[in-house]
């Protein structure tokens, strides 16, 4: 049993340092490779989700560590694996034979290894370990043409950011070490008063980092700079989908606490509502899917918030389908016809019918239409929330429905004169197979994934998470929610709806913490650093002016008597040498007299003096 | 009583190999003399290793008169090594001499008197130690036959001489008042009395002479100037190990009255008058004389603590045998350079730096410089006087280092001075420097395994 549990995330971790270890020699095999070990990470995937094994190890002296899969975890550990299946597919199509594929793989691989052991694992020193692994693999995937200065940036301000809320993350082990003398996710909840509230705030701090929820959200946007495939793991079921997780994994704590749920709830929620303005907002379609991501995260937030554990699963597997699918068709015709602007891809889904068909499907899933799968999930979720939230939720499906249809009216608008392409890059004109045939599959999944709500198959679901008693959707509810989506969607599909400057630029969240965090850090750091250079170093030179001025004092002042005394002793000591070679005088009777003598007074003074 | 011929197997073997090279230095035309010396150094080199293995044996007395104690197995290990060096020394310089066979001869006999004299623990047996140790010695001082020579054996013998007949006076006084000769007798007989005082200063003196400390120092600096080197290097080396070891058995089995005050003033005498004295020398012999002089005056500093302390026979046995290797070494340089004046030593560092080397390791090792051999010895005496109460000398004795310091290094400064030329050293002279140099390395390393036999 145990060694399922290890071998779902060596398989991928091991496959994909061998990738990276092996460098370009293994550019050639490396798709073929990644594709067979992701499914081969997706027969594992399946095995665990079945039997369910847990492994405990030793890691630090009394603080167990452990990997086990149970309900949630075998939801998470399916829906990873066949993300990463999907996009590696898509991948193996779309990164091109001159691109350095092995380090992809390589890479990919380690990603989603990384993130099976951060939904298996059940402590938090191993939750952090594979947590600060999937953060540096997202870094060098965001930066993978990292020649482009301006991707590295974004690379860099994506880790930056990701990396401030990760520091929340170790804050709450330390306290849980503190609290429960333990790192067990399962007993945080436990925790003493004051231990348990600080524990709540580190591992919100680091899941709202994590998921781009606000304040976060704007690194979402720079984490575009990636290929395609890569934003398409990474808002699906990697990365943002970690913080989500672990506030669904950790709820006891939150709901132990008091406030730290209502806070989730609502910055859940205000991401939603607000990301969804964002995303609104765009022009570009992968900013766009990527504001949504934030929005669509939002809820899952929401649901941990408000406790409805079943609702966020299903909403977190619905909704890594259809992103996946989004971003794939997104990154088809950036391949094909070297553009991502709305207004360029006029007639981009009837030049490639299959991927037109197939986003269409997942757009419109996103907009939240009956009877597709978020209708569904978004409302379970919901059905949990209190009226002031769950009318934050409903305004946010508003704007779930009017970005998802702008985006399918962008693509199938027909091709008119002012459509160019090639505006990003120089486009292929051709979409493979290996990028086609994830597609249909993920549109199936995407669309067809709310029958978890059902009547008859909700109850399932819900023990499967151990979620059981949960409220689930009312009739009224879904048929309202799914009447405005409809009212929406058809309003936008009309007339294009309006485009607000601030929310275009993501309510200027980045410049916001470009001037209120790191200009003040940078600033602060150059003060310190005057203060060294000037009054630390300024004294430590002082010291040594004052060392140099007394000594040339002591020098001109005692020296010369010191000096003389020396000189002075010198001379008496030659001139006694002197006057020791004065008995030697070569001649014999000298001697004898000198000896003479000496002996007479040894005896003299021996006998006066013993 | 004991009597058992094999006790003496050293000396023995010692004087059957001198009595064979004489014959066979008679029998042998000059250019094969060698074989003569070889028969000499086979003797001493047999004594060597008979007093080697008779060093673990019991501490016995043998034929009334000879002891057998730690310290008469250093005064033999000692003095027998010392002498194969002093032969290795002379070997190259005498090649082919007239009498090159008399040279070995007379070396090896002075050498047999001076354990003699450090074994003996009879006055009358010191006595005739004394004048074996010596007149081999004045015959040797002028063995040049040139004018230096022949005034440095005239003055060497006749301040012997005098000093013969104090001791001699000295040993009278003492057998009328102590009703013996035996120390053993003496130690219980002698009175605490003034006369005996005066007799112990005047047996003292005699042995000084042999030590070549004040007042009867006056011999050294003009025979080390007088004499060839290589007899400068015997003198003021050999003899003195037998006079420093007879003293303190004199000190440690009889003890006159007055003991430790008499011997503490001449070792303060001695000490000092010697670095004094050698402040000014530009003549590196006599540099040395003075050097060995005021040596001496620390050797005494353990003798006036024997009985006192359990750590003046090791301090003294320690030194002694430091002192032989070090000074051996720093005149087998003065015999490989071959010039006297230390302005002669200009610009050596470049052309044999390894002789350099060993001599300023030797001159560090006189100073008392770690890791050389005088230094655990000096750190050992300077214990022995604090040890024994006399603090006075163990500062005496320190201010004294402190000051040799000077002397030595102006011999060293030279050396590494720039010259267009310099001297030429032979070599079989550096190499006896060098083996001399690594055994003072040696032993002063060596030191806790080397005070752990005793």
């Amino acid at each position: 049993m145990s060694a399922l549990a290890w071998a779902l995330p060596v398989l991928p971790l091991a496959a994909g340092a061998l990738l990276l270890l092996a460098g370009r020699r293994a550019d050639r095999i490396a798709p073929l490779a990644g594709v067979l070990v992701a499914l081969g990470t997706l027969v594992l995937a399946v095995a665990a989700a079945a039997q369910r094994p847990k492994v405990t190890f030793p890691l630090f002296a009394g603080l167990p560590a452990g990997l086990h899969v149970d309900g949630l975890s075998a939801v998470m550990v399916l829906t990873v694996a066949s993300a990463a299946l999907a996009v590696l597919v898509f991948a193996a199509g779309d990164i091109g034979a001159d691109e350095p594929r092995a380090r992809f793989f390589g890479l990919m691989l380690v990603f989603a290894g990384a993130m099976l052991v951060t939904v298996t694992a059940s402590d938090l020193a191993v939750l952090l370990m594979a947590w600060e692994v999937m953060g540096a693999m997202s870094y060098a995937l965001i930066g993978f043409w990292w020649h482009d200065p301006e991707r590295v940036e974004s690379a860099n301000v994506a880790f930056l950011t990701t990396r401030a809320g990760d520091l929340g993350l170790y804050f709450a082990a330390g306290c849980a070490v503190a609290g429960t003398h333990s790192l067990s996710l399962g007993a945080l909840a436990d925790a003493a008063s004051p231990w348990r509230d600080l524990v709540a705030a580190g591992i919100v701090l680091a899941a709202f980092g994590k998921s781009a929820q606000l304040p976060f959200s704007f690194w979402l946007s720079r984490a575009m700079a990636g290929p395609s495939p890569v934003s398409a793991l990474l808002h699906s079921a990697t990365m943002v989908a970690a913080g989500a997780y672990l506030l669904i994994r950790v709820h006891p704590l939150l709901e132990a606490t008091g406030w730290a749920e209502a806070l989730v709830a609502w910055v859940g929620a205000l991401t939603a509502l607000v990301m969804g303005a964002v995303a609104v907002a765009q022009r570009d379609l992968k900013q766009l899917l990527a504001a949504s991501t934030c929005a669509q995260i939002g809820f899952m937030v929401l649901a941990a918030g408000v406790g409805s554990v079943a609702g966020g699963a299903a909403q977190l597997v619905a909704h890594a389908a259809v992103k996946c699918l989004l971003f794939l068709g997104a990154g088809a015709w950036l391949t094909a016809l070297g553009t991502k602007d709305l207004g360029e891809l006029h007639g981009a889904a009837r030049r490639f019918r299959l991927v037109g068909v197939t986003f269409g499907a997942g757009a419109l899933a996103l907009a939240g239409l009956p009877p597709l799968s978020l209708w569904v999930t978004k409302d379970v979720v919901l059905a949990s929330a209190p009226t002031p939230l769950y009318a934050v939720g409903l305004a946010a499906g508003v704007l779930a429905a009017a970005y998802s249809v702008k985006a399918l009216v962008a693509v199938w608008r027909p091709e008119d004169a002012l459509t160019r392409d090639d505006t990003d890059q120089r486009g292929t004109r051709h979409v493979g197979l290996a990028e086609l045939l994830p597609m249909p599959v993920l549109a199936a999944i995407g669309a067809g994934f709310g029958i978890v709500a059902l009547p008859g198959v909700l109850g399932p679901w819900q023990r499967l998470l151990g979620a059981s008693g949960e409220h689930g959707p009312t009739a009224v509810e879904l048929l309202l929610s799914g009447a405005i989506a409809l009212v929406v969607a058809v309003a936008v599909s009309r007339r294009p709806v309006p485009e607000l400057r601030v929310a275009a630029n993501w309510f200027y969240l980045e410049r916001a913490a470009d001037r209120l965090v790191a200009r003040p850090v940078l600033a602060f750091a150059e003060a310190l650093a005057r203060f060294d250079d000037r009054v630390l170093d300024g004294a430590v030179r002082m010291v040594a002016a004052g060392g140099r001025a007394a000594a040339s004092v002591a020098s001109r002042r005692l020296e010369f008597p010191a000096d003389g005394l020396v000189d002075g002793l010198g001379r008496a000591v030659r001139r006694l040498g002197a006057l020791a070679r004065r008995p030697q005088t070569g001649q014999v009777h000298t001697y004898y007299a000198q000896a003479a003598v000496l002996l007479v007074v040894l005896a003299l003074v021996v006998v006066l003096v013993g | 009583m004991r009597e058992n011929p094999a006790d003496l197997l050293p000396e023995l073997c010692t004087l059957l190999g001198a009595v064979l090279g004489l014959l066979t230095g008679m029998f042998v035309p000059r250019q094969r003399q060698w074989a003569a010396v070889l028969v000499c150094a086979l003797g001493v080199l047999a004594g060597l290793v008979s007093a080697a293995f008779a060093v673990p044996g019991p501490r016995v007395m043998t034929f009334d008169a000879f002891m057998l104690d730690p310290v008469t197995h250093v005064t033999r290990v000692t003095v027998l090594g010392s002498t194969l060096l002093v032969m290795a020394l002379a070997f190259k310089p005498l090649r082919g001499h007239r009498r090159e066979t008399e040279f070995h001869v007379l070396t090896v006999f002075t050498a047999l008197g001076t354990v003699a004299l450090g074994a003996s623990s009879d006055l009358l047996v010191l006595v005739a130690a004394y004048l074996l140790a010596s007149i081999p010695s004045y015959a040797l001082a002028g063995f040049g036959k040139d004018a230096q020579g022949t005034e440095a054996a005239l003055k060497y013998y006749l301040m012997g001489a005098l000093f013969g007949l104090l001791m001699l006076t000295g040993v009278t006084l003492l057998y009328g008042l102590g009703r013996g000769t035996s120390y053993e007798t003496l130690g219980r007989n002698l009175p605490d009395n003034t006369v005996v005082t005066v007799g112990a200063i005047l047996l003292v003196a005699g042995l000084l002479f042999k030590a070549g400390g004040v007042p009867a120092h006056f011999w050294v600096p003009d025979v080390a100037e007088g004499a060839s080197p290589v007899v400068a290097a015997l003198v003021t080396t050999i003899p003195k190990i037998g006079a420093f070891a007879a003293l303190f058995r004199l000190g440690a089995e009889v003890t006159p009255h007055s003991w430790a005050l008499t011997l503490a003033l001449v070792a303060t005498a001695t000490m000092t008058l010697g670095n004094l004295a050698a402040f000014g020398q530009d003549n590196v012999r006599r540099l040395l004389a003075y050097s060995t002089i005021s040596q001496a005056g620390y050797l005494l500093v353990p003798v006036a603590m024997a009985g006192r302390t359990d750590l003046a026979e090791p301090a003294l046995l320690y030194y002694i045998a430091a002192y032989a290797l070090t000074n051996l070494g720093a005149f087998a340089v003065v015999v490989a350079v071959g010039r006297d004046r230390i302005g002669d030593y200009r610009g050596l560092a470049p052309r044999s730096p390894l002789l350099v080397l060993s001599l300023v390791i030797c001159l560090l090792g006189l100073i008392g410089t770690p890791p050389t051999a005088v230094f655990v010895g000096k750190v050992l005496m300077l214990g022995a006087a604090l040890d024994g109460h006399y603090t006075w000398l163990a500062v005496v004795a320190a201010v004294n280092t402190v000051a040799s310091v000077f002397y030595y290094l102006r011999w060293i400064v030279p050396c590494f001075a720039r010259a267009d030329e310099g001297p030429v050293p032979s070599r079989p002279a550096a190499m006896v420097a060098y083996l001399a140099t690594a055994l003072t390395l040696v032993l002063g390393i060596g030191s806790g395994i080397a005070l752990s036999l005793n």
